[in-house]
């Protein structure tokens, strides 16, 4: 049960005929009996209208949701109220999202006749990733006189995947374009940008004179004409069906909020960037999202499957605050792939003591593979650096310094062990790691 | 589809354990607060109707059993009207002090005048030889020929002291504790016995049964066959009061505007639905650690440490600007960063070797130093 404020207001109104009474009889009327008599009549009202409010119980109510939102867009959700009873449901609905779902409004008149259904619209605008969910549907429902209302809480669940955004998404036409010069499909094509074998081809003004293949100009010699020796060249193409394996960890520092985005979500970004690259480059790409278990894994899908897989299994990981167990990691690769191909770790580099598992693990995985480890460098550190005003900032700077100077030794120390790495701040980690992989796939290196 | 919101009579059900549990322990509670008598307030000192610690309706129901007609007043017209023409023992106790802002006329009243502790208002006008003297305590002992004192033989003191200051040898001075304050003084004025009592606590419930207590007030109060007990209040006031001039209907619109707060209160209060629940994430910044260790340095004031840091980063920067291996010496550095700077070596060396901060000012000053060597190399090192 509860009360409107319509109930208050009109007990409220009953000043009048307390003042009025008591000053036009002179006296003779009560005013406490008046207050009394008021007092009956509007809790009177109240009971006669909750008797005649509508159940709430015995409304019915769906959902008509789409299953998956990028984080960050609005999406539509709608909720069906049917209402079986012979009364009109005059309602108050509130729907139960999380406070992350963004729903709005977040609650809703509906009036809803005797046997119909009336639909309510809400728009979601998550602003977490994961799965949002709503577990119950509160219905409030007045009686004709608005002054009562019986309510009950109706359990409906839904939920909603709200996706990685995948803003670096823009960089994917530039970086596509790039992929098309290297492949050939542009009008240039230059020698050493790719290193596979692709075709034999007429020479035409402007190839490179390196490129003639003597042997095969030799082998088409045309005998009926004995002139005009025609001269084939070789092209080349970067290399195709290579394999890339992305492991993202999901230990306890990729929690570390980074210029507002968390170090995973920051890896989450890179990894779509360089899937959607490498799979238009025709390479196969397995992601692994690992601390002590692996949380989450896209194997062996290919073509436009692949991105909606990799979000669908990346919305619902959240870092766990436990330390990354880099030993199991070359044994999981070795499940995934025998092949040589490029490991690309997702990680962080702080500090050589916080890295030395990473480290130790390192030699097993180059000898196999081709590594490159991926990590968020902080704008806020490279700024402290720079600013040394007074005593507080100069100590500051010193400790920034200091953990850069930190990053810069792990990283000289992957190199030495055979890996590769790329750094980066959060918006610009994603290029740069797409622009490393073409920079590799031209050089034939995969 | 369940309904999460359990019925009413599933409800009721489920709190019917607890508001039986809980009924039956008020009930016990209101059981042991009645039979240990502790809930009984401590009355207003001395009115007739209380049935308190500190009030005085023992005395009238025993008068009342005597056979004494007792009528209780609150206005001076009221008692007048009590009194009529039979003898009669009035009692005047002015615990609110009223007569102190009013004019009444007190002439006359009733045989004989009880005046319980007065105050200074009341002593001028009906015993002006009598003034106040401070309070008493403690028992006291008949000293005086009043028939009722005599019997009391010990009397509970506590109360007022007043003194009797005139010359009439007929004045009975009664109950005295000490330098000439008396308790009880009796004296004739215009054909009317007016006796002062200052010790007004042996009246009250609590104490009228110790000592001679009851024997002093029936015997003062029940001289008569009416007893008219007087205690000033609102209506002796000259004016209209502040009830009179306010309307009937306040109270009720008062009344009624609380309701209406609670009732808005209730509407606005209920919640629609249950609490919703959600896992938040862990929020870690990332430099923590950065500014974990500068604090640290601070405290410790590391400077030697902090400047270490800021030239080793200096130097890298320096380095991979200047285009020298890793391998370079430090002097191969040195001379070939001041050469670019064109500044001499030593001051260089200075800077980015030899120079110790021995305070923080220093520290500061060489931090400045580096970023200017800095900028320097940069500009003359830029293509």
């Amino acid at each position: 049960m509860a009360l409107s404020m319509r109930f208050a207001a009109l007990l409220a109104v009953g000043i009048v005929p307390i003042v009025v009474l008591t000053t036009l009889s002179d006296g003779a009327i009560s005013p406490t009996w008046t207050t009394l008599a008021w007092l009956g009549l509007v809790i009177a009202a109240a009971a006669i209208d909750l008797a005649a409010a509508a159940s709430p119980r015995r409304l019915i109510v769906e959902r008509e949701l789409p299953d998956r939102v990028r984080l960050g867009e609005p999406v539509q959700a709608r909720l069906l109220i049917t209402n079986p009873g012979r009364r009109t449901a005059r309602t108050l609905v509130r729907d139960g999202w999380q406070p992350s779902a963004g729903a709005s409004p977040a609650r809703g008149l509906l009036t809803v006749p005797a046997g119909e259904r009336r639909a309510l619209t809400l728009t979601l605008t998550p602003f977490r990733r994961g799965e949002r969910r709503s577990e119950h549907v509160t219905v409030r429902s007045f009686g004709p006189l608005g002054l009562a209302a019986r309510q009950a809480s109706i359990g409906a669940p839904g939920a909603i995947r709200v996706l990685p955004p995948f803003h670096s998404r823009r960089h994917l036409p530039s970086r596509l374009a790039r992929l098309r010069e290297l492949d050939g499909r542009t009008s240039v094509m230059i020698r050493g940008q790719g290193s596979e074998f692709d075709s034999l081809r007429d020479y035409v003004r402007g190839d490179d004179v390196r490129s003639i293949d003597w042997r095969a100009t030799a082998r088409r010699h045309d005998p009926t004409t004995g002139i005009g020796q025609r001269l084939v060249v070789r092209t080349w193409r970067p290399e195709r069906d290579r394999r890339i394996v992305i492991v993202i960890d999901s230990g306890r520092t990729s929690a570390a909020r980074i210029a507002n985005e968390a170090r995973i979500d920051t890896a989450f970004e890179s990894s779509l960037l360089l899937a959607a690259l490498a799979q238009r480059a025709g390479d196969r790409i397995d992601t692994l999202i690992y601390d002590r278990r692996v949380r989450g894994r896209v194997q062996g899908t290919t073509g436009s499957d692949l991105l909606s897989r990799m979000v669908t299994v990346m919305a619902p990981v959240e870092p766990e605050l436990i330390e990354m167990d880099w030993s199991a990691v070359p044994g999981l690769v070795a499940s995934v792939t025998n092949r040589r191909s490029l490991i690309v770790l997702m990680t962080s580099i702080d500090s050589p003591g916080a890295s030395r598992a990473l480290l130790g693990m390192l030699p097993q995985l180059t000898r196999r593979h081709r590594v490159l480890v991926c990590s968020v460098t902080d704008p806020a550190v490279v700024a402290a650096s720079r600013s040394r005003g007074d005593r507080e900032e100069v100590f500051r700077a010193a400790a920034a310094e200091r953990s850069m100077l930190d990053t810069a030794r792990v990283a000289a120390a992957i190199r030495q062990l055979g890996g590769d790495v790329v750094t980066g701040p959060p918006p610009e980690l994603p290029p740069a790691l797409a622009d490393r992989y073409l920079a590799l796939k031209a050089a034939g290196l995969l | 589809m369940t309904v999460i919101t359990s019925t009413v009579r599933t409800t009721a059900r489920r709190w019917l354990y607890w508001g039986v549990f809980g009924a039956a322990a008020l009930v016990i509670g209101l059981i042991t607060l009645f039979a240990s008598g502790a809930n009984r307030p401590l009355g207003v000192p001395l009115d007739p109707d209380s049935a308190g610690p500190a009030g005085a309706r023992a005395l009238v129901q025993v008068l009342r059993e005597q056979g004494v007609a007792v009528s209780i007043t609150e206005t001076l017209e009221s008692t007048r009207e009590a009194i009529g023409t039979d003898a009669a023992t009035v009692v005047l106790h002015d615990r609110a002090g009223i007569l102190g802002e009013t004019s009444l006329n007190l002439d006359g009243l009733g045989e004989h005048l009880v005046l319980i502790e007065p105050g200074y208002d009341a002593l001028e006008q009906l015993a002006p030889d009598v003034a106040a003297a401070g309070s008493v305590s403690g028992e006291l002992e008949a000293d005086c020929t009043v028939g009722a004192v005599e019997r009391a033989g010990t009397v509970t003191g506590d109360g007022l002291g007043y003194r009797y200051h005139g010359d009439d040898a007929a004045v009975d001075v009664c109950l005295d504790s000490g330098d000439d304050v008396a308790s009880l003084i009796r004296l004739e004025r215009g054909g009317q016995t007016v006796s002062v009592l200052g010790a007004g606590a042996a009246l009250s419930n609590e104490r009228i049964t110790e000592a001679g207590n009851a024997a002093l007030a029936l015997g003062l109060l029940g001289e008569h066959a009416q007893l008219v007990w007087y205690v000033p209040g609102v209506g002796d006031l000259p004016g209209e009061d502040a009830a009179s001039l306010t309307p009937t209907w306040v109270t009720p619109v008062l009344v009624l505007l609380i309701l209406v707060t609670v009732a808005a209160g209730v509407a606005q209060g209920r919640r629609l639905g249950p609490l919703v629940v959600e896992n938040l994430p862990v929020v870690v910044r990332a430099t923590e650690t950065m500014e974990g260790r500068a604090r640290l340095y601070q405290r410790s004031s590391a400077r030697q440490r902090a400047l270490d840091a800021l030239r080793v980063g200096t130097v890298q920067r320096l380095a991979s600007r200047l285009r020298l291996p890793r391998t370079a010496g430090v002097q191969e550095f040195v001379d070939l960063a001041a050469a670019t700077a064109n500044r001499p070596a030593a001051s260089v060396r200075e800077l980015l070797v030899d120079a110790v901060p021995r305070s923080d000012s220093e520290l500061v000053e060489l931090s400045d130093r580096l970023l200017e060597l800095e900028r320097e190399i940069a500009r003359a090192t830029a293509p």
